[in-house]
């Protein structure tokens, strides 16, 4: 058959393209208001319905079931805000980035707004294992402890090295010591607030809620009438460096918070 | 007294962290009709969670009629899980709707969809969450308008004393006179009671309270209902039916969940109505006449609409898909329009005799998950009993054709407890799941890596209302019990899978299905027990109903069980949907024969009386073959 006359099946495995050759368009977006409270899964197919309806022209998996080839940043607990949450999409045509922005802006729920849109280079590591640092906010409201209450029970915690809690009826255990890279405790308006900086592995990862539990029960603090997590920044860790999300991917970032 | 109209989230919110999937209570989801500025305020309630009733096509239908008057407006309301239900009591939080957040109570009017019979108890916990007294007896005189319809509004006679209105048959057009009607009664300042009169000369609308039941030797234990003296209302109470269904919107489903729902895709309605006959089945003789849309339209509402909302699967519903005349048509013109968008088009069930070889290729894109098929029963004889004119070469040829065509799992439909039923004919429920599972070996090859299996799934008959078995007594649950027994014991190779209905569930919504309007009080006695979301088998509680049936000198086996006189005057005879009750009548005598009706959308008119009654009929776009 002459390669000019058209193909009997133009889906045939070897004629699709190769994931690393097709350009990848990074996306940063909010996750606020009462969106806060939607769990992973339904925030992917949330994004995946909203690139569908932007008409953008994303790539499908090869796979059986003919998936969108859409990764995402690591999942935020459900509850916890963020201002910066990332999914990399993979394209088809290298359309400009500002215009799929704007494409995606239109399609997307307000509490979900993209922010900023670049392509990144194609052969990074996967978005959720790349993206191994965070910065956190909670803020606690109507508390009846102090900043430095708070902050000598969080060293309390980092001391012992470990926390041992349940999830669902599955007890967990987080390695404090790996995990957790920082934080500091100031006073609110509302409370106190606490910033703080983490670590991902493969291992595992540290709620922050997590930790605020196990310090409050560790010195015997009262649970506070409400906490507003948020996750404030997220980050790669090129040997103790970090790296921003969008680059650029050869210089290094800011001196992490100790 | 009529609740204060103000946005309540506030009180929700703190609860959202302490609750499973607290997506269910966040509305704001893509296409949700946020501007509820009214005045007249409707909400359509599903008492059920998010995840099963957002999917419901009725819903959204009349959601979007309403939305689009001037001056009406209409939210959703679902029932929260047991968890958030609890918090809201706790905290003395009540039911919001969706899109306003508003207290269900401060509504002109709340409308529930009855789905199916078993949803009673959680109409009742609705209306106890929204702070609304569960009957119209108890209502204040300006209390929100409690309005009911759907599918098992045939028989809503256990539920009349909580329901000022019902709308019977197509609620697009009804919704938005009955909505009317209650604004400009409510703006002259109306009583109550006025009210519902005026709602009743609403056609197709049944206000229970102007209608009373006797018990005489002429009816069954339930009685029958006639208007109350002085009451000018219809003795029967006719459906609505929307003539011209080519003119309603064929994309219904606007509003794209956030949460995963169980049918998480987008549905198109592709035909109204069903002209097969099948004996058993409700919804075939309440919905006629037929109804196709035009295949152009289809098409084109499904690629705007997956453009709209950015499902990855359309799904064509109706009663019988693959009956529609340019069903083919659809297919291709489907699969042509979104090729290369990782989209799967679907059916969700396929009639055995309409599932040629062109069919297969088109359905589900390049998928081939499971494939279901609803012989119902397992001889040609019972088959015929029930008018399912499928043949076992029907069967056979289905099953080659979709194993050929690369489908591996096939699901199969059957009921058990149907008149005239022998053990005979459930071993033949066994013996035609291996015939098929024979036919995929043969096509496919033998052994566990060719993964043919078949599944078979066993409910049991209720006997429904306004269909030719409504007289037919449901089969004792012992019974029922054993017979399944005998059809496990009769399947022996493990690529066939087993799976039937626990007789206890289908004892109760026989109940429901079978009792008059005094049957109210072991719905509510079962609702006092503890009885909620009956429908889900973790939550349903036998032993709650069989006490609450005590309470109220009942027996569950004696109501479900019990036949009807064929001349007898039936709980739901002032209602009709259209279809004449001698024909059910001959239909029953028919089924008993092992005599076939056909299909009049094929052959000449069978005589149900529908499009004379109402003043319709059927409409086809293309030949039916």
């Amino acid at each position: 058959m002459s390669r000019t006359q058209p193909q009997p099946c133009p889906a045939r495995p070897q004629d699709l393209p190769v994931k690393a050759d097709l350009a990848r368009l990074r996306v940063e977006y909010v996750k606020d208001s009462r969106l806060a409270y939607l769990g992973h899964l339904d925030l992917i197919s949330t994004v995946e319905r909203s690139v569908r309806r932007a008409a953008l022209p994303f790539s499908i998996g090869n796979g059986f079931a003919r998936r969108m080839r859409i990764q995402f940043s690591s999942a935020l607990p459900v509850g916890a805000s963020s201002a910066c949450e990332y999914f990399d999409l993979r394209l088809e045509e290298r359309l400009d980035a500002g215009v799929a922005l704007e494409m995606l802006r239109r399609s997307t729920p307000s509490a979900l707004a993209p922010l900023r849109a670049a392509y990144v280079p194609g052969r990074l590591p996967a978005l959720e294992a790349w993206l191994d640092r965070a910065s956190w906010e909670l803020r606690c409201a109507g508390a009846r402890f102090s900043a430095a209450e708070l902050a000598e029970a969080i060293e309390r915690v980092r001391q012992s090295g470990q926390i041992t809690y349940l999830r669902g009826e599955r007890e967990k255990r987080v390695d404090v010591c790996a995990t957790l890279v920082g934080f500091e405790v100031s006073d609110g308006a509302e409370g106190p607030v606490v910033a703080l900086e983490t670590r991902s592995s493969s291992s595992g990862a540290l709620r922050p809620r997590v930790l605020l539990d196990a310090a409050l029960a560790a010195s015997g603090l009262c649970e506070p009438g409400s906490v507003r997590v948020r996750r404030t920044a997220q980050h790669h860790d090129e040997n103790g460096r970090l790296m921003e999300p969008f680059g650029p991917f050869c210089e290094l970032g800011p001196t992490p918070l100790s | 007294m009529r609740a204060r109209r103000e946005n309540l989230f506030h009180l929700i919110e703190p609860l959202l962290a302490h609750v499973e999937h607290p997506a269910r209570y966040l509305d704001h989801e893509w296409g949700a009709c946020e501007e509820q500025d009214g005045p007249f305020h409707l909400c359509m309630v599903y008492a059920d969670v998010y995840e099963v009733g957002q999917p419901n096509l009725g819903v959204a239908i009349l959601y979007n009629q309403v939305n689009a008057q001037e001056g009406m407006s209409c939210e959703r309301c679902y029932l929260p899980w047991k968890d958030m239900s609890e918090l809201m009591r706790e905290k003395g939080v009540p039911l919001l709707s969706l899109e306003g957040a508003a207290p269900l109570a401060s509504f002109d009017a709340i409308g529930f969809t009855l789905a199916h019979e078993l949803i009673a108890t959680n109409v009742l916990e609705t209306l106890d969450l929204a702070g609304i007294a569960l009957t119209c007896a108890e209502r204040d005189e300006d209390d929100p308008i409690i309005l009911a319809g759907g599918p098992s509004a045939w028989n809503c006679e256990p539920l009349a004393d909580v329901f000022d209105a019902v709308l019977l048959g197509d609620g697009e057009e009804s919704i938005v006179e009955v909505c009317a009607c209650i604004r400009d009664a409510r703006a002259e300042g109306v009583p109550r009671a006025e009210l519902l009169r005026r709602l009743a000369r609403v056609s197709g609308t049944y206000v229970p309270s102007l209608y009373e039941v006797h018990v005489d030797e002429s009816s069954t234990r339930w009685g029958y209902a006639t208007p109350r003296a002085g009451e000018d209302v219809p003795e029967v109470v006719r459906k609505r039916c929307v003539n011209d269904f080519a003119a309603t919107d064929v994309v219904a489903q606007r509003i794209v969940p956030y949460a995963g729902i169980v049918q998480d895709r987008l549905s198109l309605e592709v035909l109204r109505g069903c002209a097969r006959g099948c004996r058993f089945c409700q919804a075939g003789m309440t919905y006629r006449p037929v109804r196709e849309r035009p295949a152009e339209q289809v098409v084109r509402g499904g690629v705007e609409g997956l453009l709209a909302s950015g499902h990855n699967e359309i799904s064509l519903s109706s009663l019988s898909t693959t009956d529609h005349s340019q069903c083919e048509r659809i297919l291709a013109g489907l699969n042509e329009g979104l090729e290369g968008r990782g989209v799967r088009v679907s059916i969700p069930s396929q009639r055995m005799d309409a599932f040629g070889v062109d069919m297969a290729a088109a359905v589900a894109g390049g998928r081939r998950g499971g494939l279901t098929f609803a012989p119902e029963a397992g001889s040609q004889r019972l088959r015929d009993v029930i008018n399912k004119n499928v043949s076992d070469e029907d069967v056979e040829r289905a099953a080659r054709n979709a194993f050929e065509a690369g489908w591996r799992r096939m699901k199969l439909y059957f009921m058990m407890g149907l008149p005239t039923e022998t053990d005979e004919d459930v071993v033949g429920i066994a013996r035609l799941a291996e015939r098929v599972l024979q036919i995929g070996r043969e096509v496919v090859g033998r052994g566990p890596k060719s993964g043919v299996t078949v599944s078979i799934s066993v409910a049991v008959l209720v006997p429904k209302a306004f269909t030719p078995l409504q007289w037919v007594g449901q089969l004792d649950p012992d019974e029922v019990r054993r017979r399944q027994q005998l059809l496990l014991h009769e399947v022996a190779d493990r690529a066939i899978r087993v799976s039937y209905h626990d007789a206890d569930v289908s004892l109760v919504e026989g109940a429901l299905s079978k009792m008059g309007r005094a049957g109210f009080a072991l719905v509510r006695r079962a609702w006092e027990l503890g009885c909620r979301f009956d429908a889900w088998t973790s939550e349903f509680r036998f032993d709650l109903w069989r006490e609450a049936a005590e309470d109220c000198g009942l027996s569950l086996a004696d109501v479900a069980c019990e036949e009807f006189p064929l001349a007898a005057r039936l709980p739901w005879d002032h209602t009709s949907p259209g279809v004449d009750k001698g024909y059910l009548q001959r239909e029953w005598l028919r089924a008993v024969r092992g005599a076939t009706t056909p299909d009049c959308t094929r052959e000449s008119c069978t005589g149900c009386g529908v499009c004379p009654a109402l003043g319709v009929r059927n409409v086809i776009q293309g030949v039916r073959s």
